[in-house]
């Protein structure tokens, strides 16, 4: 048993030396990860007074098949907006914002998060126009169209306006439309929306929030 | 031996916490939201070039949106230098249709529409055109609009006169230059600025278009 002249001089120096600085990155590792846990979650998405329940709506995906909303969204983190493919600022700045943060979320993430753009324009809108428009920012984008009386029922549902026209001269016209993207956690609520002017930076700093841990105020 | 057991009990432990805290921080660092992208940065130090200069007034950031179908819309950030003016019109050659438009956020709906009389450039100020505010529509596009492609457009002033532009084609502005970069830095305050103190009351002072004085 030669325990303590291993143990003596230089080595034992370095051992406590060793202990102490493990024991400083340990306490300190924990007190970070302690205030981190305490924390409530900081979204940046506008809280919605009252929760608003995914609709039991039936619509066309833009393949043309039906799209049971509340069966194909279940468990997935589902941001909703309803806008129209001639839309030339708004819709196009969301898509793209939300396509460019998806992008860099990690894919455990990703893939638990759905896009879904409903128009609130079909008489332009066909399947096929949707399919190309939702494409250019992200494939797995889901584009739903319907009938004039599906896709006005869907929006009072929501609770949100429904989509006027604004003629603009020629044959062309605007549709007035909510302005925001709804995010629905994982157990088809929303909490929290997102208006225009919120973008990559706000959907990084709360996709993963309300992947991992919903809706926590 | 009893000090050597100390010891190495006292050893583990500690090489757990530090494992701990290393995975920790290595985990924090990954799912943190300080992940900033590396092009938010870019070009905010530095004076960009101008895209076009006449008279006291100056364009930059210009580009116009990609398309899949006959509508799209052009952006620029015009900064005066002298007494105030306004942007009156806009053409170009690909196609005749072309607006001066802002988009309005009422409660929780928007709308597009004409500006009546073009877009104020305020003396010593900037006009700024971005999404949710102002932008110039292009209507009847003969041809989408693709990445990578340039528009021309011509900007006709009330009082500085004509200029003429090329403008890249793209997906989105993205987050990168302009005003937003440095206000949308993640923890500078910007979080508690964007929540709304209660209720829904979404767009509020954000989707507005931007004229603003130096």
């Amino acid at each position: 048993m030669n325990t303590k002249s291993w143990l003596s001089g230089p080595r034992l120096l370095f051992g406590l030396a060793a202990i102490i600085v493990l024991i400083v990155a340990g306490v300190s590792g924990y007190l970070v990860t302690r205030s981190d846990d305490e924390e409530p979650a900081d979204y940046v998405g506008a809280v919605i007074n009252e929760p608003v329940p995914m609709p039991d709506a039936v619509l066309t995906d833009d393949d043309g098949k039906p799209f049971d909303l509340r069966k194909e969204t279940d468990g997935f983190v589902t941001l909703l907006y309803v806008g129209y493919t001639h839309c030339p600022d708004i819709c196009p700045t969301h898509l793209y914002e939300m396509s460019e943060a998806i992008k860099r979320l990690p894919e455990k993430t990703a893939e638990q998060v759905k896009v879904v753009f409903v128009t609130a324009d079909p008489e332009r809108d066909t399947p096929e126009v949707m399919k190309a428009y939702v494409d250019t920012f992200d494939p797995n984008f889901i584009g739903l169209t319907g009938t004039r009386e599906e896709t006005d029922a869907f929006q009072e549902t929501l609770g949100i306006p429904v989509a006027t026209r604004t003629d603009l001269g020629g044959g062309n016209y605007a549709v007035n439309h909510a302005a925001y993207v709804i995010a629905f956690t994982k157990d088809q609520v929303a909490y929290t929306v997102y208006p225009s002017g919120m973008g990559m930076k706000e959907w990084l700093n709360d996709l993963p929030l309300l992947v991992s841990k919903g809706y926590v105020p | 031996m009893k000090k050597f057991r100390r010891f190495s009990r006292l050893t583990s432990l500690a090489v757990v916490l530090g494992l701990v805290a290393a995975s920790l921080t290595a985990f924090a660092a990954c799912g943190g939201d300080d992940d900033d992208d590396d092009d938010a940065n870019n070009g905010d130090t530095t004076e960009p070039a101008a895209m076009a200069t006449v008279g006291d007034l100056k364009i930059y950031d210009g580009w116009a949106r990609t398309t899949t179908n006959a509508v799209s819309a052009a952006y620029f950030t015009v900064k005066n230098g002298g007494l105030e003016d306004t942007l009156v019109k806009a053409t170009t050659s690909i196609t005749n249709t072309v607006q001066l438009h802002e988009v309005i956020t009422e409660g929780a709906s928007s709308r597009m529409q004409e500006k009546p009389g073009g877009f104020p450039v305020p003396a010593n100020g900037e006009l700024v055109l971005k999404p949710g505010g102002y932008h110039v529509m292009l209507m009847d596009l003969k041809a989408e609009l693709k990445e990578g492609a340039t528009i021309d457009l011509e900007l006709e002033f009330a009082k500085a006169g004509k200029v003429k532009l090329t403008l890249p084609v793209k997906p989105g502005a993205g987050m990168s230059g302009g005003e937003m970069s440095g206000s949308m830095t993640p923890g500078s305050g910007m979080h508690g600025s964007m929540t709304p103190p209660a209720g829904m009351t979404p767009g509020m002072g954000m989707a507005s278009p931007t004229a603003k004085a130096n």
